[in-house]
């Protein structure tokens, strides 16, 4: 389970996180929903302890670990897989390489298991035989793709997404959240960041609703379509509209 | 007032970094013991910064040799003291120009490219996914860096001093009419253990300095392009002016205690 209590973070003298607090449990898929700038990535690098964390606390499996030394929070971090919203992948290496570049470090496996390993990771993102391109030559949901593979390299526990499927056409995003949702039926817990509501209504299992740094409303879709809020309502608003219309045909 | 409060936010900025670059050195050395088992990246880096290198540190310590023997010889014959330019040459080549040549030269090429390259990384946020899976940069990143500055500047100051020698050499033969055999007889035997001991540790500290400023400024790297060219540009010219102060430190200190 991850818990997030209380957490207070600024940057550049201006507060980013405002008494955040959350409980996310295993094997589930959270979606933390907001505007741009409500600071929805910055509670996954919190969960990294990737920033400074003025106040609060971060436990993961039983532990704090914001209180963790250097060393503790690399092992620590090693649980975790995350998809950054730009990818991230390593210019330099091929495909192969940068999934397997964590599996390289952690000099466990032979090569042998590696390349067997890379290509079961590649097949189960349904991108098999493309181990020797490099990360330009693929299109924007090839990297996408690419960088759940290489998130999923090292088996992590926890997997982060942030924003998933912006900048991607509705074929390529459909394909991400199909593999995130296919993600949670091999029972690993993930937690999405997005401003996309029908991405969050496809793979949330619980949703998370986040304004200027302050968490308005979290649960259940139902009972976030039910919130009374302002900010929720507006936020929801097309889709209020939507099922109004429904209602009346 | 205004100019008080920005000079006190722009002196605390210089102490933050100040404070921050040194957390890196330590950060380095605790990481030493890793470059092993990064040999991959090592052997890469080597290959970047020393061997590619060759061609510019050889042609730097050419020209540095040639003018050196120029401007010296012209000076010494008004004194009908030419049989002194090889000496001069070897002495300036060896204890000064070579190492300090390699230093800036080394400190435009490898300075540009290491900031640059993680600045880049800093950018595309790539440092970060090292960082969030669990992999210390300074221990992928900078070590290999730094370790690969510290074995290739020695190399390529002899390199530079060779070709000074060579160069000097060719002029000092050429036109002062000097004979060879008494040049590298001159040359080498005016050449003292403390010469030498100065010509070789400066590259080590100049390498290890060199590198690990240039990897410092890439990995502040924020915000975009621009600030990646700033950067690049502050990294090179810190660089070159601690290649230059420890440069004097080093004189200053063999002249005191040799």
């Amino acid at each position: 389970m991850i818990q997030l209590k209380n957490i207070w973070l600024d940057y550049e003298q201006r507060e980013i996180l405002k008494d955040v607090s959350l409980n996310i449990e295993n094997g589930t898929t959270s979606v933390i929903l907001g505007p741009s700038g409500a600071g929805k990535s910055t509670i996954l690098k919190a969960i990294l302890a990737l920033t400074y964390v003025k106040a609060g606390e971060v436990i993961i499996n039983g532990k704090n670990i914001l209180a963790l030394n250097d060393d503790e929070l690399l092992k620590v971090r090693r649980k975790i897989g995350i998809v950054f919203q730009g990818n991230a992948l390593f210019d330099s290496l091929n495909v192969e390489e940068n999934v397997s570049y964590f599996l390289r470090y952690e000099n466990r496996l032979t090569e042998k298991e590696m390349a067997d390993k890379t290509s079961e990771i590649l097949s189960f993102v349904n991108l098999e035989g493309t181990q020797t391109l490099f990360p330009d030559q693929l299109s924007g949901g090839m990297k996408k793709r690419i960088a759940i593979a290489r998130a999923l390299a090292t088996d992590p526990e926890i997997i982060l997404f942030d924003e998933p499927t912006t900048g991607l056409d509705p074929i390529n995003s459909k394909a991400v959240l199909d593999l995130v949702n296919k993600l949670r039926d091999t029972g690993r817990t993930s937690i999405v960041v997005t401003h996309i509501l029908n991405d969050a209504l496809f793979i949330g299992d619980k949703l998370t609703v986040i304004n200027e740094g302050r968490i308005v409303a979290s649960g259940e879709i139902s009972e976030i379509l039910e919130s009374k809020d302002p900010f929720v309502k507006d936020f929801f608003y097309e889709l209020n509209q939507h099922n109004t219309i429904l209602k009346h045909n | 007032m205004k100019e008080v409060v920005i000079l006190r936010q722009s002196l605390k900025d210089k102490l933050i970094k100040l404070y921050d670059f040194s957390a890196m050195l330590m950060a380095i050395l605790k990481n030493f013991t890793t470059t092993f088992k990064n040999r991959k990246d090592l052997l890469q880096e080597m290959y970047e910064i020393g061997s590619q290198a060759f061609p510019l540190i050889f042609f730097g310590g050419l020209f540095s040799g040639i003018i050196l023997a120029i401007e010296t010889g012209h000076n010494l014959e008004k004194f009908g003291a030419t049989l002194l330019i090889s000496r001069t040459v070897s002495l300036g080549m060896v204890r000064e120009l070579g190492p300090v040549i390699t230093g800036i030269l080394m400190a435009a090429r490898t300075g540009a490219k290491n900031t640059s390259e993680l600045g880049s990384m800093q950018l595309s946020e790539q440092v970060e996914a090292l960082e969030a899976f669990g992999v210390s940069p300074v221990e992928k990143l900078v070590v290999p860096r730094v370790f690969a500055g510290l074995i290739m500047f020695l190399p390529l100051t002899f390199i530079a001093d060779m070709t000074g020698l060579i160069g000097g050499m060719f002029i000092t033969t050429s036109t002062f009419h000097i004979d060879l055999v008494y040049f590298w007889n001159s040359a080498i035997g005016v050449l003292e253990f403390k010469d030498i001991f100065v010509g070789s540790i400066k590259p080590l500290f100049f390498g290890f300095f060199i590198s690990s400023i240039s990897c410092y400024y890439g990995l502040i790297t924020t915000g975009g392009t621009k600030n990646l060219g700033k950067n690049a540009i502050n990294s090179v010219v810190m660089s070159s002016l601690v290649v230059l102060l420890l440069d004097f430190i080093f004189t200053k200190v063999v002249w005191e205690i040799l």
